[in-house]
């Protein structure tokens, strides 16, 4: 490669990354305003609706007993429609001795069974079987005289291990939330139930799993909160895979003839949002009520949690289409889906394009070495200096947000702590984007369940391939 | 549709023709810095470089290099325009008045820059003043000018027009129940 040639890509390489760089600073200082800004709203009264909620399980023995026990708890007067794909394990058999027989057993807890081969073949399968489920035993109902208004039905998705806070339907009752006839779904806030406990295998009171459980406490109650409240003035509030609360009329608004509201890619969650809104409804969300779930502890299955949202962002990418061309949704809020949705691509164009002037610099350094360490003392430390605290600053100051507004614990110098931490987390994802973009080309498209940190056995996929 | 092609081409035309862009721009910074300084200016473009200070004790000659060119700034900004028409063809003109503002922000940002770079080494002469000026004032004039092009991109591109805001939102299914 001769001298221009070189001067050239360091130039187009330099280029690019100063754009992407310069366009993630200035997004997450756009984000970071409202949610410091943000202050609890009124609440709404939960009794004005009927609440089912939907709870997907595949060999969930470890935690649904309990899950069952504090949902009747806690919402004495909603529904459970707890939806066993196939467990291997004694999940159903759980379900049916909390459930009990005869006259005294719980007729707000409801089993569906689901059998392989039309089982264990993704998660929107099983909340589509849950869904129909609760539309046929409504039409039942409906027969006898019990009829409701499916705007005032709201279907709530919490994963077998959730923990949905106890103001959680009062909040999302709120006149700004289903209070609003325009809003067909709201997604709640998601902490990690387990983010103070260390692993049970752990010696010492800190380990990789605690920290990395915090990391993605850090991760859903500060970015990510901060995402969705920005979202409020895009109107593209998506939802997520927990906390996820629909009303029945929206559901019925896109469920299409099949009766399938959720959709086949890995990210069902998402692809249910973008239904919603194309379809006109609004979306909303609230930090006011929270639900929690258990952060993992192994780096390995984290990142094969990871691969298989990044995998599903690249599998949405089909909806890039039909959002631009929706009247729904404005050109702001198509733009920041696009971006959403261009995520891991430019994920994946960063690790291509910011190693490349670090390999040219490491190339020069070892032909000509004294002239590249002059170089670099006579200010290129600057430039390094600067470029990588724009490069960090995006990802540490949530450290210092989330340590000052959701665990105020020890001193700021913890927040900062979790700032650097969170930098290097973050990265992970430029792994699992490569990862996903392999098993995207390779058309694996099965679904690897996510395994409770209580559980055991390898990460097999558990889903058929398609 | 059509515009959409004749960004899609630009981006090609400022990868291909890049030196011819970097001598453009040189040309544009001799206008601009003999505007500012009371010195000798001379602007090569066969080499697009400009020399500023001639007859005073700090000449000096600043070569527009593909690294310091706004050329590839722009090259982003050309081509999400484009995707932007081809997937909503009704924003077409305001995406293009859009990137004309965005581009010429980020074209005056480039010669803010140069301007910066000139002014320090005036002012501190040219060891320090390029010291300061290449490294950490240029890069801060790049940053900040890049995201306030960025965000007058997006604020144009995607805000309503005055008849879209009084035509208000299509009806939504919760409202017509």
């Amino acid at each position: 490669m001769n001298y221009s040639s070189l001067e050239f890509v360091l130039g187009f390489t330099q280029a690019l990354a100063l754009t992407m760089s310069v366009a993630f600073l200035t997004y997450v200082c756009l984000i970071v305003v409202p949610y410091l800004r943000h202050k609890p709203v009124k609440s709404g009264d939960a009794t004005a609706f009927e609440w089912h909620f939907l709870i997907p399980c595949r060999d969930e023995e470890a935690v649904i007993s309990d899950t069952a026990r504090y949902l009747r708890g806690t919402f004495p007067r909603a529904h459970l429609w707890i939806i066993d794909d196939d467990s291997d394990d004694r999940t159903a058999g759980l379900v049916r001795r909390l459930r009990g027989r005869g006259p005294g057993r719980d007729e707000f807890v409801h089993l569906i069974q689901r059998r392989r081969p039309r089982a264990r073949t993704g998660k929107g399968d099983a909340l589509n079987a849950g869904y129909r489920s609760l539309r046929r035993w409504l039409g039942a109902r409906n027969g006898r005289g019990g009829a409701l208004d499916p705007d005032r039905i709201v279907v709530v998705v919490v994963d077998a291990d959730g923990r949905p806070s106890p103001n959680c339907l009062d909040v999302c009752a709120a006149e700004h939330l289903f209070g609003n006839p325009e809003i067909g779904a709201v997604q709640v806030d998601v902490w990690m139930s387990n983010r103070n406990d260390p692993p049970r295998d752990a010696r010492r009171s800190w380990s990789l799993g605690s920290t990395l459980v915090r990391m993605q406490d850090l991760e859903f109650r500060a970015a990510i909160a901060a995402i969705q409240m920005s979202r409020k003035h895009t109107g593209t509030i998506s939802m997520g895979g927990n906390g996820q609360l629909t009303r029945l009329s929206a559901l019925d608004s896109v469920a299409g003839r099949d009766k399938s509201p959720w959709r086949g890619s890995l990210l069902e969650d998402f692809e249910l949002g973008v239904h919603l809104l194309t379809a006109g409804w609004r979306t909303g969300f609230t930090v006011d009520a929270h639900v929690q779930q258990e952060g993992l502890y192994s780096v390995r299955r984290f990142l094969a949690q990871r691969t298989r949202w990044g995998q599903g962002t690249m599998q949405c990418a089909r909806y890039v289409r039909r959002i631009w061309s929706s009247r729904y949704i404005t050109t702001l809020g198509a733009a920041e889906m696009l971006y959403y949705l261009a995520q891991p691509w430019m994920q994946l164009i960063g690790t291509i394009v910011y190693p490349i002037p670090f390999v040219l610099l490491g190339i020069r350094m070892m032909r000509q070495p004294e002239q590249v360490w002059n170089w670099i003392t006579d200010g290129a430390w600057i430039l390094f200096t600067v470029y990588g605290s724009f490069g960090l600053l995006p990802f540490i100051i949530w450290g210092p947000i989330y340590w000052a507004r959701c665990e105020r614990k020890g001193g700021w110098l913890r927040g900062v702590g979790y700032g650097l931490t969170y930098a290097v987390y973050i990265y992970s994802f430029y792994i699992t984007s490569w990862r996903a973009l392999a098993r995207l080309l390779l058309g694996r498209n099965g679904w690897a369940k996510t395994r409770r940190n209580t559980e055991r056995g390898n990460l097999d996929l558990v889903a058929a391939e398609t | 549709m059509l515009l959409a092609a004749g960004l899609v081409v630009m981006a090609a035309a400022l990868v291909v023709f890049h030196t011819a862009y970097r001598t453009a721009e040189v040309m544009l910074a001799g206008i601009v810095v003999r505007s500012a300084t009371s010195s000798g200016v001379h602007v090569s473009g066969g080499r697009q470089t400009i020399y500023f200070g001639l007859g005073s004790p700090t000449p000096f000659g600043l070569r527009m290099t593909p690294e310091c060119t706004s050329a590839f700034l722009l090259l982003p900004l050309l081509l999400i325009g484009a995707g932007m028409i081809l997937l909503r063809p009704a924003v077409t003109r305001r995406v293009a008045s859009a990137l004309l503002v965005a581009a010429a922000v980020v074209v005056t940002v480039n010669q803010l820059r140069v301007l910066t770079l000139v002014g320090l080494i005036n002012w501190l002469g040219t060891d320090r003043g390029y010291y300061w000026g290449h490294t950490f004032f240029g890069s801060m004039v790049s940053v900040f000018g890049g995201a306030v092009a960025l965000i007058l991109f997006v604020w144009l591109a995607t805000r309503r027009s005055r008849a879209e805001r009084r035509a208000g939102e299509p009806p939504r299914p919760g409202s017509e129940h």
